[in-house]
């Protein structure tokens, strides 16, 4: 069982830290996971530390492959008013 | 003793200007002598000092523990930089290379600051670690940082270690319910905490750590960032709540929120502050204390002047290869930064005398103006009209003249939605000059002339060389002969 970080990571640092198991490390292109360190934080905190203060939606999946913060629930915009506004952007 | 202009209040307030009346408790004339000094040779804290000095920012600090709605973690931390700018990540070794090697090649360089590109008390290690070597290492360089507040109060005590005299602490609000439309979470022992129970954490730590500080001595420069709607009503209220625990300086910035920046405010359609809006506020709180208006919001990686980068100078292999003698840069430096003093003494001594022969003369009646000048620093006017990336905002009056503010000449709409596409860069410039009556440059060219004068901005090339005050009003004082000021209630409103 282990989280997973993905290509959409910003390579913020911000999780490498936090990680009781340090089963977090800087790579390139972005910031993985050592699944054979991540212990989903059991035993030390309730929640994936991680995942907790990673600010990019979607950057960390947990061991179903679901995004631990779908889009919208960090940065509180609705995902259908993202997508028109890249639409714009776009049409531009 | 008068004070250079962080923030010269009219001096229609009781007849006496802010800076000089003992009556007023004016945050800078309570300030002991010795940090006022430091005070007035910041770049980024005083008027004239930031036509001389230099700053730099490294970008060391990349985590932060908490969201802004301005903020897309994408890019650097929005509460120092402009929006959608990202900076050149560097380890505290690099940085202090870098620090150096820009130290010894621009002298004027004093302060260098950690304000990204995420909160760099968010990044205790990486932080520390860059101010203590150069604590040791160039002890010649002031040192500064900038937090969001949360970590503050933690880190106060290690602050107080270095050679770092001012913290800059972004509040953007004191009301938790306010707090919640501009923070939607924090990161805060070990959990994500949202809405307005996160928002009153963080304001808690934000006044505790600022409480801490100047009971340490060490100074506190507060920012706001002006949401419209949002907090623009309450940020008078900060101000004074700050002001009461002793900062020093309110700096307040505009929002500035694009579509494509992808933030919050951005993607919702909030817009940020227009010129009016952002002086009103700006002159709403300076009645409470000294106000920032020549705040950049510069990048988390800036070198240079205010207003100037030249941080590809030193890009990282460029700085591989620069050997560096800090001692003898240290020499250097000592020598020039007092020739710079003498000249920034005995300008400021000029200003003080055009200014009291300025209040001897018979008082005007006439409406204030505002007036653009292009410089490239020193205080004159010295820079051609096409080549200016920014313009400063002056205000003339009766009362005398004051900076108000800058403006970028490019990529910058202030906040109004008429930004249209295919617009070309003078037509951009002019319309970020709007509500000024004049731009003074050292030269304007034949097609801006003529657009300029069709926009109701009178071109003005001939005060080159001239100090700033003194041409502005020079340019006011023709104004008002040509009876172009004549009607006080027929004014429309000075705005910048
Ligand atoms: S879930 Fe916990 S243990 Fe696993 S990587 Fe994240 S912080 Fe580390
Ligand atoms: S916190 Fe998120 S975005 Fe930042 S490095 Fe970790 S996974 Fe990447
Ligand atoms: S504190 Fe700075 S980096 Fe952190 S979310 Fe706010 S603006 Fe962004």
């Amino acid at each position: 069982m282990a989280v997973k970080i993905i290509e959409s990571c910003v390579n913020c640092f911000a999780c490498e830290p936090v990680c009781p198991s340090k089963a977090i490390y800087e790579a390139k292109p972005h910031f993985l996971v050592d699944p054979k360190k991540c212990t989903e934080c059991e035993g030390d905190f309730p929640v994936f530390q991680c995942a907790s203060i990673c600010p990019i939606e979607g950057a960390i999946l947990n061991s179903l492959g679901e995004a631990i913060n779908p889009p919208g629930s960090l940065t509180g915009i609705p995902p259908e008013k993202m997508a028109e506004a890249m639409a714009e952007l776009q049409s531009h | 003793m008068q004070l250079p202009v962080l923030n010269d209040a009219p001096a229609s307030k009781g007849g006496c200007s802010a800076s000089s009346c003992g009556s007023t408790d004016n945050q800078m004339d309570t300030l002991p002598d010795s940090i006022r000094e430091k005070v007035q040779n910041h770049p980024c804290y005083s008027e004239d000092a930031h036509h001389y000095f230099a700053r730099m920012h490294v970008a060391v600090a990349p985590a932060c523990n908490i969201q802004c709605h301005y903020c897309n973690r994408k890019y650097d931390c929005a509460n120092e930089s402009r929006p959608g700018v990202v900076s050149e990540l560097l380890t505290p070794d690099q940085a202090v290379k870098k620090t150096m090697a820009v130290a010894a090649n621009i002298p004027q360089m004093t302060v260098l600051g950690i304000a990204g590109p995420g909160d760099p008390l968010a990044n205790p290690e990486r932080t520390f670690e860059t101010f203590r070597r150069l604590s040791q290492e160039a002890p010649d360089i002031k040192l500064c940082v900038s937090t969001n507040g949360l970590a503050l109060p933690d880190a106060v005590e290690e602050l107080s270690k270095h050679n770092i005299d001012h913290v800059t602490i972004t509040i953007n609000t004191v009301d938790p319910e306010i707090g919640a439309k501009i923070y939607p979470w924090i990161f805060w022992k070990n959990r994500r905490i949202k809405g307005v129970k996160g928002a009153k954490i963080l304001i808690e730590q934000q006044q505790k750590g600022l409480e801490m500080l100047i009971a340490k001595g060490i100074l506190v420069k507060v920012n706001s960032v002006m949401i419209p709607g949002v907090n623009d009503q309450h940020l008078a209220e900060v101000s004074k709540v700050v002001k009461s625990k002793g900062a020093f300086l309110h700096n307040v910035m505009p929002l500035i929120a694009e579509a494509e920046h992808g933030t919050f405010y951005g993607v919702m359609g909030q817009r940020g502050p227009t010129h009016d809006e952002l002086q009103d506020l700006q002159d709403a709180c300076s009645g409470d204390m000294n106000m920032m208006r020549h705040c950049r919001q510069c990048r988390a990686d800036a070198v240079g002047m205010l207003g100037e980068d030249r941080g590809d100078e030193f890009t990282l292999d460029k700085i591989e290869d620069m050997e560096i003698d800090y001692q003898a840069a240290m020499e250097k430096r000592k020598v020039i930064h007092q020739a710079i003093q003498a000249e920034m003494d005995s300008k400021r001594l000029e200003k003080a005398e055009k200014a009291q022969q300025h209040k001897q003369e018979p008082r005007l009646t006439t409406r204030p103006v505002l007036m653009a000048v292009a410089t490239s620093g020193q205080g004159v006017i010295n820079m051609h009209f096409g080549h200016a990336k920014e313009f400063l905002i002056y205000e003339a009056s009766p009362d005398g003249v004051r900076f108000i503010s800058h403006r970028k000449a490019d990529q910058y709409c202030g906040g109004d939605t008429t930004c249209g596409d295919g617009e070309s860069t003078l037509q951009v410039t002019i319309r970020a000059l709007a509500g000024c009556e004049a731009v003074l440059c050292s030269k304007v060219g034949y097609e801006p002339w003529e657009q300029l004068e069709a926009a109701g901005i009178a071109p003005n090339g001939e005060h080159a060389m001239e100090p700033i005050e003194e041409a502005v009003m020079a340019v006011y004082k023709e104004m008002a002969v040509a009876g172009k000021l004549d009607d006080v209630n027929d004014s429309i409103r000075a705005s910048a």
